[in-house]
């Protein structure tokens, strides 16, 4: 997929894991990886809101985009 | 109203095993003549629901057979059908309705109600075609007089289950957005 979920890098530059994050955003475990492994289809404008005030970064921090021909 | 539906559905649960048992006590019946009528033909006289084809037995076994297996098959496919019913509403989950399982089953039900609806009209022609020839069938119109009606719930069935499969691809979505 084009678009790349960077939470790990985020998570590690702000040293928070993955079950504190959980907790700031109410998201759970399992959701959270879902984003994290880059299996998610969506995300909802108010969890990309509360990730970011929790890691307090911006979404570009977060979200990349690679394209097709950058990928080969 | 979720208790509402709770009881609806198990009251169609219900419903759909008391008609799948009758169907496979007729389907087996008339298994079990059929097969009687090959090894022991003097009990033709008296089939499954006092059918008595004793003259079309005696005039023709070709026709006999012939006009008899379709019988049996629909029979067999109509059991089959609410079997399929029955599983689709006990796997069903109301919570999580639109699983691909669930999608799955509808198409195979309209699957065999479109076999069911097509089975009884080729019957239904070749009866009144082999009517023609001199031989009395009508005792065995109630078997596959409602071919029509199967053939347009096979197509209304058919398109909830194009729908419902779209349901479970928005499901799957939905499950993966976070």
């Amino acid at each position: 997929m084009p678009i790349i979920v960077n939470l790990d890098v985020m998570m590690a530059k702000r040293k928070m894991s993955l079950n504190e994050l959980s907790e700031k955003v109410d998201l759970t475990l399992s959701n959270l990886s879902i984003l994290k492994t880059g299996k998610a289809k969506a995300i909802r404008f108010s969890t990309l809101e509360a990730i970011c005030r929790a890691l307090d970064c911006q979404p570009g921090d977060i979200l990349e985009y690679r394209g097709e021909k950058e990928n080969n | 109203m979720a208790h509402k539906n709770t009881f609806v559905f198990i009251g169609l649960q219900i419903i759909a095993w008391i008609i799948f048992v009758g169907l496979s006590i007729e389907a087996g019946g008339l298994l079990v003549n059929f097969a009687f009528s090959i090894f022991k033909p003097e009990f033709v006289p008296n089939l499954y629901q006092k059918l008595d084809l004793s003259a079309l037995y005696q005039s023709s076994l070709w026709v006999f057979y012939s006009m008899y297996s379709f019988v049996l098959m629909i029979a067999v496919l109509k059991a089959l059908l609410f079997y399929k019913l029955i599983q689709l509403l006990m796997k069903l989950d109301t919570a999580k309705p639109f699983s691909s399982l669930a999608a799955r089953q509808i198409t195979r039900i309209s699957y065999f109600i479109f076999s069911i609806g097509i089975l009884s009209y080729i019957a239904r022609q070749s009866a009144k075609n082999i009517m023609h020839h001199g031989y009395e069938l009508s005792v065995l119109n109630p078997f596959w007089e409602d071919s029509q009606a199967y053939i347009l719930m096979a197509a209304v069935v058919y398109a909830i289950a194009t729908i419902f499969s779209r349901g479970v691809e928005i499901q799957n979505e939905n499950d993966l957005t976070v």
